[in-house]
């Protein structure tokens, strides 16, 4: 094996993935690159952070995108014969990793959880979530490199190290690609990041019409919390901004209280909470999942039961 | 007139997996379904074959009692289907699905535009479409909300972290789909019946070329436990005050 290479797409994803290379590399005694795909200027911010090495990928011209940049990646993997490569679960890095793991002939663990060396067996052990997170899986090697994308805040930031240093080196530039990018538009965020939200009610399916969202609304304002959806209502009726929306293909968040409004429960989205400190839920169906897997329920119709919710609360909040 | 590969994965309905008091996954009553991405691929190959022209092919990878997807798979729009199909092939990882997937096509199925689903219900690990394009040598356009044929070449929205990148590619090339691209029919009776005289290619593993083994071992599968107490409570407005008392003694209202 020669090192752990890192390839995150930036700053924030980087020193998170530094983390985990960083443990493994101690339980290794591997090196540590980390490969440069924007940012160029940050190489010695990486050192610090842990990096041993960093590789700087060429610069695409602007309507090139970034997935032109896999065969330098493969190139170099085949040449330097990484033992571990690292990569954040986001878009670009899930097509990056799976190009790059069937150009190299080896396993990529997607979505991984948890990464561990497993010095008796030599091989890197990880775990990642199936059937919609109803179950565990965890997976070995059988292949060199390992391969693995991990969720972004899976890791803390790597800390930073005084007089750390390091090699740089260049790799060369792309072939051509026939993919062109012919329009970038970026994504406004118009809404708080759930993630860090302490309260959250989620409207799901059992709201009839979009501006029936009002209620969740409300009791979101009577909570001093933030409102959410489930994946139909963002993805399939476009009420609510796909930031909002929870679950295994949306964010997942650890609110300290979950309500769920008409909310099912389907084990994707409850995936997408399992983190809560509390979760309730209002559902008029008495056999929705959701009260299997929530602390407290009503069993009852929203529209009735919301209302008189919102004025105990208020009246237990003092407002 | 393109003409298209709709890849789809037969796949365990997860909503019917039990998790048993030992933490092992209890499939002894589950049901089986289209995974629910694949559909909109397919969906997406009938909708551009129905605007543009065209042929669409439908493949799998299987057990040989799949054939319940390929039979739901023609109902959807495809005109024929290749079942690739082993009593082996239960749980292959993406890799090998890739893997034979690129054999069959490169020696059976011309194409232009292979559609794939962003990722699969059961493993959702999100490869198969990628590692396919990389493996047959052409480029790939992953997670697409839009999608349109133009000439020889595609024009595609994809959804990325920043927001959104119109790309465009000339054909032959993979896409992989979002749910959000299309909402995918529901076969109608005649769609049903229609689905039974089409021509289903069976290929079989000792069709193929040796597939290698898969490159990672799945070492355990574990239930994981997501239950919680449950009090319920009425909707009596009794009730909805003990409710809102419960949350304050558990300290989460302030």
């Amino acid at each position: 094996m020669a090192g752990i290479w890192i390839l995150g797409e930036n700053r924030e994803l980087t020193g998170e993935l530094l983390t985990a290379g960083g443990e493994l590399a101690a339980a290794t005694g591997e090196k540590i690159s980390v490969l440069l795909w924007k940012d160029r200027s940050r190489a010695e911010e990486y050192f610090a952070l842990g990096a041993d090495e960093i590789l700087v990928l060429p610069e695409l011209p602007e309507d090139v995108p970034p997935e032109a940049l896999i065969p330098v990646i493969t190139g170099e993997a085949k040449t330097s014969q990484p033992g571990l490569i690292l990569l954040p679960a986001t878009v670009r890095g899930r097509e990056m990793a799976a190009r790059v793991a069937a150009g190299l002939g080896t396993g990529l663990c997607s979505d991984a959880v948890a990464v561990r060396w497993n010095g008796e067996r030599k091989t890197f052990e990880m775990e990642r979530l199936a059937y919609g997170g109803m179950a565990v899986q965890k997976v070995v090697f059988r292949t060199a490199p390992a391969m693995a994308t991990i969720p972004p805040r899976t890791f803390a930031p790597a800390p930073e190290k005084e007089g750390r240093t390091g090699t740089v080196r260049e790799l060369p530039g792309p072939p051509p690609s026939p993919v062109r990018v012919v329009e970038r538009k970026k994504r406004e965020r118009t809404v708080r990041d759930l993630r860090e939200a302490r309260i959250i009610v989620c409207a799901g399916r059992g709201i009839e019409k979009q501006e029936d969202l009002r209620i969740a609304r409300e009791l979101a304002e009577a909570l001093g919390g933030e409102i959410a959806c489930t994946r139909p209502l963002s993805e399939e009726y476009h009420w609510l901004p796909e930031d909002l929306c929870i679950g295994l293909s949306g964010i997942s968040v650890k609110p300290e209280l979950y309500i769920g409004l008409g909310v099912s429960g389907q084990v994707q989205h409850i995936t997408g909470i399992r983190d809560a400190k509390v979760i309730a839920a209002v559902n008029k169906d008495e056999n929705a999942p959701i009260f299997q897997t929530a602390d407290l329920g009503i069993v009852g119709d929203l529209y009735g039961v919301v209302p008189n919710l919102i004025q105990e609360i208020r009246k237990a909040r003092g407002q | 007139m393109p003409q298209m590969i709709a890849c789809f994965k037969w796949v365990v309905d997860e909503a019917y997996i039990r998790v048993g008091a030992s933490g092992d996954l209890d499939m002894n009553a589950v049901d089986y379904k289209i995974s629910d991405y694949d559909k909109n691929a397919l969906e997406e190959a009938a909708r551009i074959r129905e605007q543009a022209g065209g042929s669409v092919a439908a493949v799998t990878v299987g057990v040989p009692e799949a054939t319940k997807g390929v039979k739901d798979a023609l109902s959807r729009g495809a005109e024929k289907a290749f079942f690739i199909q082993d009593p082996s092939f239960r749980d292959l990882e993406p890799s090998q699905t890739a893997r034979i997937l690129a054999a069959v096509i490169q020696s059976r199925i011309p194409y232009d535009l292979i559609l794939c689903g962003e990722g699969s219900s059961d493993l959702y690990a999100r490869q198969v479409g990628p590692r396919l394009a990389e493996l047959l040598g052409i480029p790939c356009l992953s997670f697409v909300q839009k999608l349109t044929v133009e000439g020889d070449r595609v024009v595609a929205e994809r959804r990325t972290d920043e927001g959104q990148e119109v790309c465009t590619a000339p054909m032959p090339v993979l896409v992989t789909v979002l749910p959000d691209i299309n909402t995918p029919r529901i076969p109608s009776v005649r769609d049903t019946l229609m689905a039974s005289k089409k021509e289903v290619v069976p290929v079989r593993k000792e069709d193929l070329p040796d597939i290698s083994s898969p490159f990672l071992e799945t070492v355990s599968m574990k239930g994981t436990s997501l239950k919680r107490s449950g009090t319920r409570f009425t909707e009596d407005p009794g009730d909805v005050k003990a409710f809102v008392d419960t949350l304050l003694q558990k300290g989460v209202l302030k």
